[in-house]
């Protein structure tokens, strides 16, 4: 073991040439910890994505197997004009789904509208009321000028998730308002006709017996201004929105609707089990009437934003790795080459071949515990900056790709003619009246972009796999220079 | 101890042999000089008894067994010790660093042992801080110095010197000959010195002279 002594001795009698290796090894090391770094950040976060981010399975009325229907009675009877006819959800049947394993929890959403009454909705001069009428499913729904979303709570309503919606005074609508008046309203319009918490409005219906209500303000929400910019068939503003219990909502619409809702959206636990829950659900339900949809679009979006951004960590440890070997063969190439003065008096007392190259390999194994460590202390700094500049393009990129996708059909992200206006975002819990088609274009890819900042951390197993690397490139450099020392004669270097 | 028989070297063409058909035998406890003219080969010589490199014919025996069955590395851990011009010690450690690595490398008896390399090296007149410093630091007369001490905690029983007193004034000389004649005749090995200063030669027991491609005993 003298070799580990000789290499000791070498570093500290040498110490310019041991301090230019040290940061030589550094800076290929600072860069091989902020790929392993960015890699492993990456894999957190597409776990973390698919915790949190999640997937969903709607349940809603069959519109095409309906338009299958209408189409087939207009043929037989070409006097009457066609009708589409979707049957509500049964909530009976969400329960069903409900038990299934993977589903975490669900969301009933009933969209209606009433009038204001005893105060005024905010009206827009660019509002219309033409076409695309029931949109979203609510054939039944009249065209009030206030726009109700019935939920089991307002918390699972993809706005409300992604922040673009916030509840800023009291609280939103929750489980325990079912069967209760109570309302949520949006900020301007609190403001408009001077309503806070706990003041009561009162609203008209436009469907049933047009009976009026009593409401209860447990919570005002303040809306995103790109919603405010919608220009939804028949909308009216975005502040016109009020967020109840979906059990209010079918009360407005009617007593027919009572335990039904115009979707449900199960939330999945793990998104990998989308397909599977889809597949049990649909033999809970009559596939005729009803049709379960998924929608894990989120996670897929964080998980290939993710993956490219392991994909380029990957290269960069790899590059970096090559890069590194190739850089430091070299200096110890070079290295050897200045010390076959050495190598021929170690030969010249028999020393053997392989200790010569043990010592060599020993000082930069110690070079190497060194600039592990300094790029321990800087790899954190580096992996952060470059993970943020990766994941910036990487969101750029899959934002882009997402708004040209929703861009690209009409209506493809909660637009009109989906099922219950709810196929948008990555939260389709009919978070848009219905029939006003809230596109809510480029919600999945918020959503994304919230869940996707890497959480870059430098960890006791991040240096151990760090040490591999270097060890592997250490091992590598040497045994491509080692070639000088094995040819190397004594007599040559020390006679010659 | 150490015969070489029918020994030939040569670089490219054997017609341009450096030596050729050499027999020749050296003993413990013996000193044996090796001269001749610059360029006739005998550095090469002594090279190929210090087993660093091969002769082209022949063989040279160590205790009746050819080296190259011994094989060279071990030969030159176990059986030799080496004296350059130019010291050849380990630039990057102290005198006592150089003599404690050669201790190790060869296996020593005394390998571990400070004190006895402190011992050997205070014999050879270094002091104790002298041993501590970084051999560059030292005098060309101490480095040398240095080279011989590490022959001495060294259990090889040759030691062949290429030109030691080279680089040396006229004291320092003196004095590595006078160490050079202890390890012969104290410590009982064969030393074999190619010099080309008479005044060495001629301390030594035996001299050889290179001479037309063969060594010839002066006497």
């Amino acid at each position: 073991m003298n070799f580990f002594k000789r290499a000791w001795l070498n570093l500290t009698a040498k110490k310019g040439r041991s301090v230019l290796l040290v940061l030589v090894t550094s800076a290929i090391m600072l860069f091989v910890l902020a790929g392993l770094l960015i890699r492993n950040a990456a894999d957190t976060a597409t776990t973390n994505a698919k915790n949190s981010v999640g997937a969903t399975v709607t349940l809603s009325a069959n519109r095409e197997a309906a338009f299958k229907k209408m189409r087939s009675s207009t043929s037989t009877s070409k006097s009457s004009k066609p009708k589409l006819t979707t049957s509500p959800v049964k909530l009976s049947d969400a329960t069903k789904i409900a038990k299934l394993s993977n589903v975490a929890s669900y969301n009933a959403t009933v969209s209606t509208s009433a009038n204001a009454t005893g105060f005024s909705a905010i009206s827009t001069s660019s509002s219309t009321d033409t076409g695309m009428k029931g949109m979203g499913g609510s054939t039944s729904s009249g065209s009030g000028d206030i726009a109700i979303t019935g939920v089991t709570t307002t918390s699972s309503v993809s706005t409300f998730e992604s922040s673009s919606s916030k509840i800023t005074k009291g609280r939103g609508i929750t489980a325990s308002d079912e069967g209760t008046n109570n309302v949520v309203i949006e900020s301007e319009l609190a403001k408009e006709d001077s309503l806070s918490v706990g003041d009561t409005i009162k609203l008209k219906g436009t469907t049933g017996d047009k009976k009026t209500y009593t409401m209860k303000i447990v919570g005002v929400y303040k809306a995103s201004s790109s919603a405010s910019t919608q220009q939804g068939p028949g909308s009216t503003d975005v502040s016109n929105s009020v967020y109840t219990s979906y059990t209010f909502a079918n009360t407005v619409k009617g007593s027919k609707y009572k335990n039904t809702a115009d979707s449900v959206t199960f939330e999945i636990s793990d998104p990998a089990k989308v397909s599977a829950v889809k597949t049990s659900g649909n033999k809970l339900i009559s596939t005729s009437k009803y049709s379960l949809t998924t929608d894990d679009s989120s996670y897929q979006t964080v998980k290939s934003s993710m993956d490219n951004v392991k994909s380029f960590a990957d290269k960069i440890v790899w590059l970096v790795a090559i890069a590194g070997t190739i850089i430091l063969a070299l200096i110890v190439i070079l290295m050897i080459r200045e010390r076959r003065y050495e190598i021929g008096v170690l030969l010249s007392l028999g020393e053997s071949r392989w200790k010569i190259v043990a010592q060599f390999f020993m000082e930069m194994v110690m070079v190497l515990i060194v600039s592990v460590v300094l790029a321990g202390f800087g790899g954190k700094f580096v992996g952060n900056k470059l993970g943020d500049q990766l994941v910036s393009q990487q969101t750029t990129t899959a934002t882009t790709s997402t708004t040209s996708t929703s861009q690209g059909q009409p209506g493809g992200t909660g637009g009109g003619g989906a099922p219950s206006g709810n196929t948008g975002g990555s939260k389709p819990s009919g978070n848009m009246p219905s029939g006003r088609g809230q596109g809510q274009i480029g919600s999945t890819s918020t959503n994304a972009t919230a869940k996707t900042d890497l959480d870059i951390n430098v960890t006791v197993m991040d240096l151990v796999e760090l040490g591999g690397f270097g060890l592997a490139i250490m091992f590598l450099s040497i045994m491509l220079a080692s070639g000088g020392i094995l040819r190397l004669q004594p007599k040559k270097v020390l006679i010659d | 101890m150490l015969k070489v028989n029918d020994l030939g070297y040569w670089y490219d063409r054997q017609e341009n042999s450096l030596f050729e058909h050499v027999n020749l035998e050296f003993k413990s406890g013996n000193s044996y000089a090796i001269v001749g003219q610059s360029g006739s080969g005998k550095t090469t010589f002594l090279s190929l008894l210090a087993g660093l490199d091969k002769p082209r014919a022949g063989q040279i025996e160590m205790n009746g067994e050819p080296i190259n069955k011994i094989g060279l590395t071990n030969y030159r851990k176990s059986k030799v010790a080496i004296v350059f011009q130019s010291y050849n010690l380990l630039t990057y450690m102290s005198p006592l660093d150089n003599l404690m690595t050669a201790m190790a490398i060869t296996k020593s008896e005394h390998r571990g042992d400070k004190e006895f390399a402190i011992k050997m090296l205070r014999q050879l007149g270094l002091t104790d801080d002298q041993m501590k410093k970084n051999v560059q630091r030292l005098s060309g007369g101490q480095q040398q110095r240095v080279a011989i001490a590490r022959t001495m905690v060294c259990d090889a029983k040759l030691v062949v010197a290429d030109e030691p007193t080279g680089n040396l004034d006229e004291e320092n000389t003196k004095y590595v000959i006078e160490q050079f004649q202890k390890i012969a005749h104290e410590q009982k090995k064969c030393v074999i010195i190619v010099t080309h200063e008479p005044d060495v030669a001629a301390a030594c027991d035996h001299s050889y002279r290179l001479e037309k491609h063969q060594f010839v005993e002066e006497t």
